[in-house]
């Protein structure tokens, strides 16, 4: 029996593709603390490279996988409101309502939907911001990271408690997108002879407190609006446009069966 | 019949929806030709559309469901090649071309669609000024596609099809959105592609008026799955959905029927040249003045949308406003509805200035329905937004799930409110606005996309609410049958003024363009509807 198109699902491969990919940017998030030499700037400027080489190979990696035209429609229409929204919230601090249609879409559609989303519309909507830099690969991965999460939270879950759940996730979310994007900025952030300074060859864990500390400095500013922000949104609209993402998985009849028979009955 | 090569076949085809007991169609057999235009007609719901799909496949292989039988076009079967696999073959046009847009300008849009079939470019280049020329749509190529009108829009829709140099072309009621001088245009271009191109064109409409002339063959899906097809004249002997002037020449008992106005006309010269008492038109006691307006004039912006309008609605009144797109129609009923703000000059409804209505006393005052019905739609399901209806409005629960079960029967009530048709979708808002008794009604375009039987029950409910004391209705449409069967009065604006302003007999015959069939047909003597000619010759009998 044949089935229509179901939402786009990556294969074995192209999750340890994409896994691969991601390692590579993990690690450009986290060198600082294993960093052991005396060219800082050449590094740093090696890793911010190796982020856009794993954006590239992810996105090379999703296009060849077949995406359904009802998946891609979907992803097209999500991705463009993202991308709209952001802007939205420029210039305020951490008022981001992106991150709730991000999270939602992502629960109803599944985590390989919520990793591309989390991609194409970080990506679209730098564009649109004219926020490109080499903090652009970064901001990417890390989006594509929190969809992906999003679309692995237990599924059976429904009702209030799926709410409670995403509202949980949400404050999450928000504060690992913040942690993540301190991470990649700290390094060259302060200039080199502050208390929260990174220090390049530096112990670990001394480096690992300054971050924290310079973490939460930073973070009452961006982070805390940022979560209460996303989690009040998902709290407020949460069941309703869970409800119009869900009509619209039904509607897109992913995975009906499509028989051709002789005779009806 | 044999008209040459075979375009389209259907062979024994039955569909199953999944989740559906029901056969949406049974054992339908059609062939047909190159270069015909057949034309599919039925009622809500009864399979237009799904017929529609399965030629280039969508159903089932987008929806899913059982298909027993086998479509092909031009020898392919939709068993084994895709949607994608047909698109260099069938053009697809839908009802509201705006939703498929994807560019901003003409050019781009024509080209968007070959850019996907990857065609080398100079093909492209070729083409779109072939389809520039072959729509007249030159003067429009740089256009930004959103500035169109909606005729304009449709004929875009029709070449972005046209691009790929598909053999059939499939449209979904393109005329129902339209204006009556848009939609001329559009038949008139389908017309000549099937005649100077040989195309295959099949279309859905609910509107039989204007393009049953244009058919060579008809469809008509019964609803129970069963289609009769034939010839017009074959089909419309029987058919209970027809135009007005085939009613007209069953309810006279003519042997034939005519499918124009001219046939009908030389069909019935004796019952014409008889002389006959002028009917007495029944006209409403009118002593309330409910509506007034007074040097109403509505700007936006630099655009000047009514100037100085003066107009007053009495009680039991059924006012039609009537005009070209972009007239004003709207903005009168918004500036009576109190959601847009009078430039200069007021408006009194009920002896209150309607902007200042609020809450339950505003629900009491006036119902508003806009085009778009579903803007006042926001519940998940029908049985929602009855209940809420229900508790505005401190009603018995269930009040307004009865009058909506009495205006369109057979909703589920746990469907989502988008999911209904055009027609139920009215019928759910009309629905909520009655639930609250207010004693103005106000629509803009009700009748769009709605079949006769859906026509002739909101004609009969308006009729009944306008019969009650001190309560009127105001409506805008096009649609001239619908103002000679319900309206008492009409307005007609053009470019913000009101031009014309009485009684519908008055107005209408007038003027030839906004005659209804019945009275095309009849003129001189002064008759709109059907009943009114029955009467006349009943009484002269």
């Amino acid at each position: 029996m044949t089935l229509t198109a179901g939402v786009t699902r990556f294969t074995g491969k192209n999750s340890l593709v994409l896994a691969i990919a991601s390692l590579f940017s993990i690690a450009g998030f986290v060198w600082p603390f294993f960093y052991q030499g005396t060219d800082l700037p050449q590094t740093q400027f090696f890793f911010w490279l190796a982020v856009v080489v794993a954006f590239v190979l992810a996105i090379v990696e999703i296009s060849s996988t077949r995406i359904d035209a009802k998946s891609l429609a979907l992803l097209g229409v999500l991705a463009a409101l993202i991308s709209a929204l952001r802007p939205l919230g420029a210039g305020a601090v951490g008022i981001e309502p992106m991150w709730f249609i991000l999270i939602l879409s992502a629960r109803v559609f599944g985590a390989s939907f919520g990793f591309i989303l989390g991609m194409v519309s970080m990506f679209a909507s730098a564009i649109l911001t004219g926020g490109v830099g080499p903090w652009l690969g970064y901001q990417i991965f890390a989006a594509a990271w929190i969809g992906m999460a999003a679309g692995l939270l237990p599924k059976k879950v429904r009702g209030k408690s799926e709410l409670a759940m995403l509202i949980v996730y949400g404050a999450i979310a928000a504060q690992i997108f913040g942690v993540l994007m301190d991470l990649q900025y700290w390094p060259w952030a302060l200039g080199s002879d502050t208390q929260l300074s990174y220090v390049p060859s530096g112990a670990i864990s001394e480096n690992l407190k300054r971050f924290i500390t310079f973490h939460c400095a930073t973070a009452m500013a961006w982070d805390l609006p940022r979560a209460i922000f996303t989690i009040t949104l998902i709290a407020f609209t949460g069941s309703a446009v869970l409800a119009a993402l869900r009509r619209s998985y039904t509607r897109a009849a992913f995975l009906t069966p499509v028989v051709f028979s002789e005779r009806v009955k | 019949m044999c008209l040459g090569l075979v375009m389209i076949k259907f062979s024994n085809v039955s569909l199953i929806y999944p989740n559906s007991t029901t056969t949406v169609l049974e054992n339908l057999n059609l062939e047909i030709a190159e270069g015909e235009m057949v034309l599919v007609i039925g009622s809500t719901g009864s399979g237009k559309s799904s017929l529609l799909r399965l030629i280039n496949g969508l159903v089932p292989h987008h929806t899913g469901g059982i298909l027993a039988g086998d479509v092909s076009v031009d020898g392919i079967s939709t068993q084994l090649v895709k949607p994608g696999g047909m698109a260099h073959l069938i053009g697809i046009v839908g009802q509201n071309p705006a939703n498929g847009f994807v560019a901003d300008t003409v050019e781009e849009e024509l080209a968007f669609g070959m850019e996907a079939l990857n065609l080398p470019n100079d093909v492209m280049r070729k083409r779109v000024e072939e389809v520039l020329d072959l729509l007249s749509l030159t003067p429009l190529r740089n256009r930004v596609i959103a500035t169109l009108s909606g005729g304009e829009q449709q004929r875009v829709a029709i070449g972005t099809a046209l691009v790929a140099h598909p053999k059939v072309l499939v449209l979904d009621e393109p005329t129902s959105a339209l204006d009556p001088i848009a939609a001329e245009d559009v038949l008139s271009i389908l017309h000549r592609l099937v005649h100077d191109l040989s195309l295959t064109v099949v279309i859905a409409e609910h509107k039989l008026e204007r393009v049953i002339g244009f058919a060579d063959r008809i469809v008509q899906i019964n609803g129970n799955g069963v289609a009769n097809i034939g010839t017009p004249e074959e089909i419309m002997l029987n058919s209970p959905i027809a135009p007005p002037i085939v009613h007209l020449a069953r309810a006279l008992g003519l042997e034939e029927i005519g499918l124009s106005v001219r046939e009908l006309r030389r069909m019935t010269t004796d019952i014409r040249e008889a002389s006959f008492e002028p009917l007495i038109a029944s006209t409403p006691q009118q002593e309330v003045e409910i509506i007034i307006t007074k040097a109403l004039s509505v700007s936006y912006g630099q655009k000047i949308a009514l100037k100085s309008v003066n107009a007053r609605i009495y009680n039991n009144e059924i006012v039609a406003v009537m005009g070209r797109n972009g007239a004003g129609k709207s903005s009168l009923l918004k500036s009576i509805a109190g959601i847009s703000d009078a430039t200069s000059g007021s408006v009194v409804v009920s002896g209150i200035d309607p902007q200042t209505l609020k809450g339950k006393q505003r629900r009491t005052t006036l119902g508003f329905i806009p085009q778009e019905p579903s803007d006042l739609l926001y519940g998940q399901s029908v049985q929602i937004e009855c209940d809420q209806a229900d508790r505005d409005n401190q009603v018995s629960p269930g009040t307004t799930m009865q009058i909506l079960t009495s205006l369109v029967p057979g909703i589920t009530a746990h469907t989502h409110p988008r999911d209904l048709s055009e027609g139920q979708r009215l019928g759910l808002a009309l629905s909520i606005v009655l639930a609250s008794n207010p004693s103005v009604l106000i629509l803009d375009e009700p009748t769009r996309g709605l079949d006769y039987n859906a026509k002739a029950e909101l004609i009969r409910i308006l009729i009944d609410f306008a019969r009650a004391t001190n309560k009127c209705v105001v409506l805008a449409t096009h649609d001239v049958e619908l103002v000679a069967e319900l309206a008492t009065r009409v307005i007609f604006i053009a470019d913000g003024e009101i031009v014309a302003d009485g009684p519908t007999l008055d107005v209408l015959l007038s003027s030839p363009a906004f005659a209804p069939q019945v009275s095309k047909v009849m003129s001189p003597q002064p008759w709109l509807r059907i009943s009114d000619v029955i009467t006349a010759l009943e009484t002269a009998r």
